[in-house]
């Protein structure tokens, strides 16, 4: 499973962070601790959850309508912000569930700076999960 | 060239498009039906609603947060990824187009597009 010291080591990373599908904050690394505080995080966290369950509404509505496929389960969502952009990944979790497993790892996210970030990357490391034992 | 047209041109982007944050128009290129690229419209606003609303939340509690005011969002899926910026959308085949590229075009080529979502 990708550590958050690995998300920590991508390009502009500023956070790194851990958090339960119902939004609540677990582990986490704060790089600029001046301009990124815990509750700040925690907020965060719960805005990551929602957008990852409505993206993930939307995309299943949007493939059983237009029968265009490839958009569900989602991989990841993005908020690009002015300065900041923050990246979460459900794809971890959407492995345990196609194994039937009821007790799902956490959501992982990166927060990272937009003049540095490479989503392409950020993508593959939140992907870069251990086999389901 | 319009910037809808602009992306279409770019390797991977198969639809693009452009609404009205006040919901009453929207203009679209690519392999979309008129239906579905209504249908994307509607969801694409909302969702630009949303995030705008939480980097407002964010500021609120921390001003001068990196994440306020928000200029968009990316939705990854397996095969086609959703790239929103501002009052623009695009689809793009994962497999032809880079998502990289694709953010940094949407991004300089709306810097100066207002955020007041009107």
């Amino acid at each position: 499973m990708v550590t958050l010291d690995a998300l920590m080591r991508l390009p502009g990373a500023m956070a790194a962070f851990e958090f339960r599908g119902s939004g609540e904050l677990l582990e986490h690394q704060i790089a600029y601790p001046d301009r990124l505080n815990d509750s700040t995080l925690d907020l965060l966290a719960h805005m990551c959850a929602a957008n990852m369950s409505i993206a993930t509404m939307q995309a299943r509505g949007w493939e059983q309508i237009t029968a265009m496929k490839g958009f569900y389960p989602v991989r990841a969502f993005t908020l690009v912000g002015f300065d900041w952009s923050v990246v979460v990944s459900g794809l971890h979790r959407e492995q345990y569930k196609q194994d039937g497993k009821y007790s799902l790892p956490p959501f992982m996210g990166v927060v990272m700076s937009n003049e540095n970030a490479d989503y392409e990357a950020a993508f593959a490391a939140l992907e870069n999960q251990e086999p389901i034992s | 060239m319009s910037i809808v047209t602009d992306l279409l041109a770019r390797p991977g982007v198969i639809a693009a498009g452009e609404y009205a944050y006040r919901g009453d128009r929207f203009s679209y290129r690519g392999v979309l039906t008129e239906e579905h690229a209504r249908m994307a419209s509607i969801i694409c606003r909302a969702t630009t609603m949303s995030v705008n609303m939480e980097g407002g939340m964010l500021e609120a509690l921390r001003p001068r947060n990196g994440l306020h005011p928000a200029r968009g969002w990316v939705v990854y899926g397996p095969s086609h990824t959703v790239c929103v910026m501002a009052n623009v959308f695009c689809m793009i085949d994962n497999a032809k187009g880079s998502i990289n590229d694709i953010v940094r075009f949407m991004r300089g080529t709306l810097t100066h597009a207002s955020t007041h979502l009107i």
